[in-house]
């Protein structure tokens, strides 16, 4: 009996003693922070939503970056050349650039990644697509890359930054018959600040900080990043209040905000960002084809209720979000909600005097755009519209909006910038070419509208660009082609010892952890 | 032998069954709306991505043809690829299953080592206080819904239990690869990484906890009728004559037959659970089959979502096997009944 209890008392000090030391060897600045999603993929070349980029733009590093202005600043490369027709563009990259592994970042591990990004045709690649063609990126010399364009296109260089840089000798030591692509699922072979430490893809991610970045760190900077996927609001409160949490998800409700804000621990923070949220119109169905229709919509719409009490947002006067400053056009008057006008307008359509028919979509589940799609209905029907609700889940709006006749009258939908230029929210929204995609749920159609965003595309001019631009903002909102409801705000719950968020005009660039550090 | 005839039967019973299930899970994966490629590819893909990959996945072929290639995948053990993940998914699978089975093996041990006891406690005392403590158990933890009790846990460890935790199978500073049979209980000792093996039992404890009450109820209140049921029995009365201490009567001759209607509902209850954890794997962020089936729904990833339906199903249907040849190896009289049959 002696025996098995000393042997009993020996196993549970084992065991306390390998916790305290499982526990006790980690990282000295921790950062863990919860995700709605999991990521789907690490690899440079098929990345393409929300939470692929957050672990990229760690994992990795591009030829340039983004900065809060929304202004291209180096990274592996330390300076560029462009051509006077801005076709051609020469980056000379930093001497002591390395690779996670120590080797250094060549000009060839920039054509390796480019060639492999058009050769597998996912993620970033339709930003190069027909742009840059493959054989068109040479190296000059070992730092020295040149990138050739089949044609002028102004937004090449802001889309820059989503091209990340792979270690060509180990991903071609590593292609085996899928040209890296099972290797670089599980792997980095990259130049970020960060390394991977482990990846559940149902549950969790950890990163940690690479201390021979070429880059360098901060102060107090960031030593582990650890994300778990969740989006239970009730298990980021419990995450939260055990300690574990340090920072939430953009995806919170109020209450979960206002509950880890009385925790004491937490400050929640808002950042303007450049996503819009628009009511999108279909503009070739009935009966919205009718701008006078449109209008009446605009008019019906209480814009201040939406962004104050339903869901949290800056104004918006035209379709291009205010962070686009140097290309907004002012002279644009925002749209107002008033239903004397509204009712002038119908009185001036094509179906004035009848019941109109019409169809109002919003992503099923979401409560913030039930409660517009109620309040829509409610001024609407005042007005003798006949009102369908039609919520959808989300994988049936993408499908609706491939036919415009598939597409409901109105529809809900979030759409921000991919790259750090307002040809990422002119071409796809309103360009003939962008049709067909929940971006484009206006059908728009509009030859003229075409010609003018083709033009911006084409002038490296950044003046004449926003005067093109402006141009198609006045249009878009003569015709009343979208009605632009707000711009987004992101709000975090981040730890008080937790500084360095700065919202970047590109997609998840903010969660560069380079920039964040310790506080406390 | 008639009782091997029995199982070959139920077997070939059960891969007409998978073959249904298939038919039925292939047509429902092709008939939801929403594009796969589109959706794996991103919002900002071009027409002539999608396009490629909807060549590349098989999505262009006739339903038939589809169907052909998914039959003869699966018998290669080729499962397809993931759009959410972007790799194979039998890899997934192969990531995710091993985590959910531990969380059922764990809840099963729970409500078999607590539900048996209870329904014993409640026959021998019957319509006594302890029976009816124990039936008020059954009945309040049967109609908890296991999403309730788990936010009630989590909420306790988050709160009260500081420093328990409240998500994952391993606090994220430990690292360590369960590469043998993936469960991190059984790996942990093997590798003789007692620091694993704590871990992980803190961090299943609760989520299996949340799973098992429900059947843990329900096999006290049918651990408890049986025994009441073979109390009656005949030979119960003559060894009661013959004067056989109640301990020994209890435990040889009536628990063991009353053993078989509980470990028969066991059966049920574990095929069950690995397709049906997913709220419990969800707020725990617990890595498992379930809350990857899910996410595969909800993002339509055609193959993971066959492939979660089909793997289920499988398991399902080897489990109740399993628990055939165990209620004839406990009660006799089944292997009776089956050479009749």
């Amino acid at each position: 009996m002696k025996a098995k209890f000393l042997t009993a008392t020996a196993a549970t000090a084992l065991l306390a003693g390998a916790i305290t030391t499982a526990t006790g060897a980690v990282a000295q600045n921790i950062v863990t922070m919860n995700t709605v999603q999991i990521f789907g993929s690490i690899d440079p070349a098929k990345i393409s939503d929300y939470t692929d980029y957050m672990a990229a733009v760690n994992l990795y590093d591009g030829l340039i970056t983004v900065a809060p202005d929304g202004s291209l600043i180096p990274r592996l490369a330390e300076s560029w050349t462009v051509s006077d027709d801005a076709t051609e563009v020469v980056f000379t990259l930093r001497a002591d650039a390395t690779f996670a592994d120590g080797s250094p970042v060549e000009a060839k591990d920039v054509v390796y990644t480019f060639e492999r990004l058009l050769r597998l045709n996912q993620g970033p690649s339709n930003l190069f697509a027909g742009i840059v063609a493959p054989g068109a990126v040479e190296a000059i010399d070992d730092k020295t890359v040149k990138f050739t364009l089949s044609q002028t296109f102004s937004p090449f260089m802001a889309t820059m930054p989503a091209l990340m840089i792979v270690n060509a000798d180990l991903v071609e030591a590593n292609a085996g018959d899928d040209d890296a692509q099972s290797y670089l699922a599980q792997n980095v072979a990259g130049a970020g600040a960060y390394d991977l430490v482990t990846w559940d893809r149902g549950a969790r991610m950890v990163i940690r900080r690479n201390t021979d970045y070429y880059g360098g760190f901060p102060e107090n900077a960031i030593d582990e990043v650890r994300w778990v996927v969740t989006n239970d609001e009730a298990t980021v409160r419990a995450m939260a209040a055990s300690g574990e949490l340090t920072m939430t998800s953009q995806y919170q409700s109020t209450e979960t905000y206002d509950a880890l804000a009385a925790m004491g621990r937490f400050r929640v923070e808002s950042f303007a960002t450049p996503t819009a949220f628009y009511m999108k119109l279909n503009n070739q169905t009935a009966p919205t084809d009718d701008v006078h229709i449109r209008r009446a919509i605009a008019y019906a719409t209480d814009f201040d209720t939406i962004r104050e009490v339903l869901f949290p947002g800056e104004p918006m006067n035209t379709v291009l979000p205010g962070s686009f400053s140097a290309f907004l056009n002012t002279d644009v008057v925002a749209p107002t909600y008033d239903l004397e006008k509204a009712a002038a307008e119908i009185a001036l359509s094509a179906y004035a005097g009848q019941q109109i028919p019409i169809t109002l979509s919003y992503v099923a589940g979401t409560q913030f755009e039930e409660d517009i799609s109620l309040l829509m209905q409610a001024n609407l029907e005042s007005l003798g519209f006949v009102v369908t609700q039609q919520p959808e889940p989300w994988n049936r709006v993408t499908e609706l909006a491939a036919t415009v006749e598939g597409t409901p009258n109105l529809n809900q939908i979030f759409y921000g910038p991919t790259y750090p230029s307002p040809d990422s929210m002119f071409f796809p929204q309103y360009h003939s070419n962008g049709a067909g995609t929940w971006i484009s749920m206006d059908w728009a159609a509009s030859p003229e509208v075409d010609a003018l965003i083709d033009a911006a595309r084409a002038t490296g001019d950044t003046e004449a660009q926003a005067a093109l631009y402006r141009d198609v903002q006045q249009i878009l909102a003569d015709q009343q082609v979208t009605i632009p409801l707000l711009s987004q705000l992101q709000m975090h719950a981040i730890d008080q010892c937790l500084q360095g968020m700065e919202m970047v005009p590109m997609m998840s660039f903010e969660f560069d952890f380079r920039k964040f550090h310790w506080d406390c | 032998m008639e009782f091997l005839a029995f199982l070959v039967r139920r077997l070939l019973w059960s891969l007409l069954v998978l073959f249904g299930l298939s038919v039925i899970i292939f047509t429902i994966a092709r008939v939801v709306p929403g594009d796969p490629a589109r959706m794996a590819l991103g919002p900002t893909a071009s027409a002539d991505q999608v396009l490629a990959l909807q060549e590349r996945l098989g999505l262009n072929l006739p339903l038939y043809e589809q169907y052909v290639r998914f039959i003869s995948g699966l018998f290669q053990g080729d499962l397809g690829l993931s759009l959410l993940t972007q790799r194979a998914v039998s890899l997934d699978i192969a990531a995710a299953f091993p985590a959910t089975l531990e969380l059922v093996l764990v809840t099963i041990l729970l409500a078999f080592a607590f539900g048996v006891p209870l329904g014993v406690v409640a026959a021998h005392w019957k319509d006594r206080w302890p029976d009816n403590l124990v039936r008020a158990i059954a009945i309040v933890s049967a109609v908890m819904p296991s999403f309730l009790i788990a936010l009630l846990l989590q909420l306790l460890a988050g709160y009260v239990l500081k420093g328990f935790p409240t998500t994952g199978r391993l606090p994220m500073g430990l690292e360590f690869n369960a590469d043998i049979t993936g469960l991190l209980l059984i790996d942990g000792l093997l590798r003789g990484r007692l620091d694993v093996v704590a871990e992980a039992a803190r961090h299943v404890i609760f989520p299996a906890t949340a799973l098992a009450l429900a059947t843990m109820g329900q096999i006290a209140r049918i651990t408890r009728a049986s025994m009441i049921d073979v109390s009656r029995q005949d030979y119960m009365e003559a060894s009661r004559a013959f004067g056989v201490p109640s301990f020994l009567r209890m435990f040889k001759y009536q628990l063991r037959p009353s053993f078989v209607p509980p470990l028969t509902i066991l059966g049920l209850e574990f095929a069950s659970l690995i397709g049906g954890a997913f709220v419990v794997e969800l707020i725990f962020a617990w890595p498992g089959m379930a809350a990857y089936g899910l996410r595969a729904i909800t993002q339509k990833d055609l193959n993971a979502i066959m492939a979660v339906v089909m793997v289920s199903g499988l398991f399902f249907v080897i489990v109740n096997l399993l628990i055939d040849i165990l209620v004839g190896i406990v009660d006799p009289r089944i292997r009776i009944r089956g050479k009749r049959a």
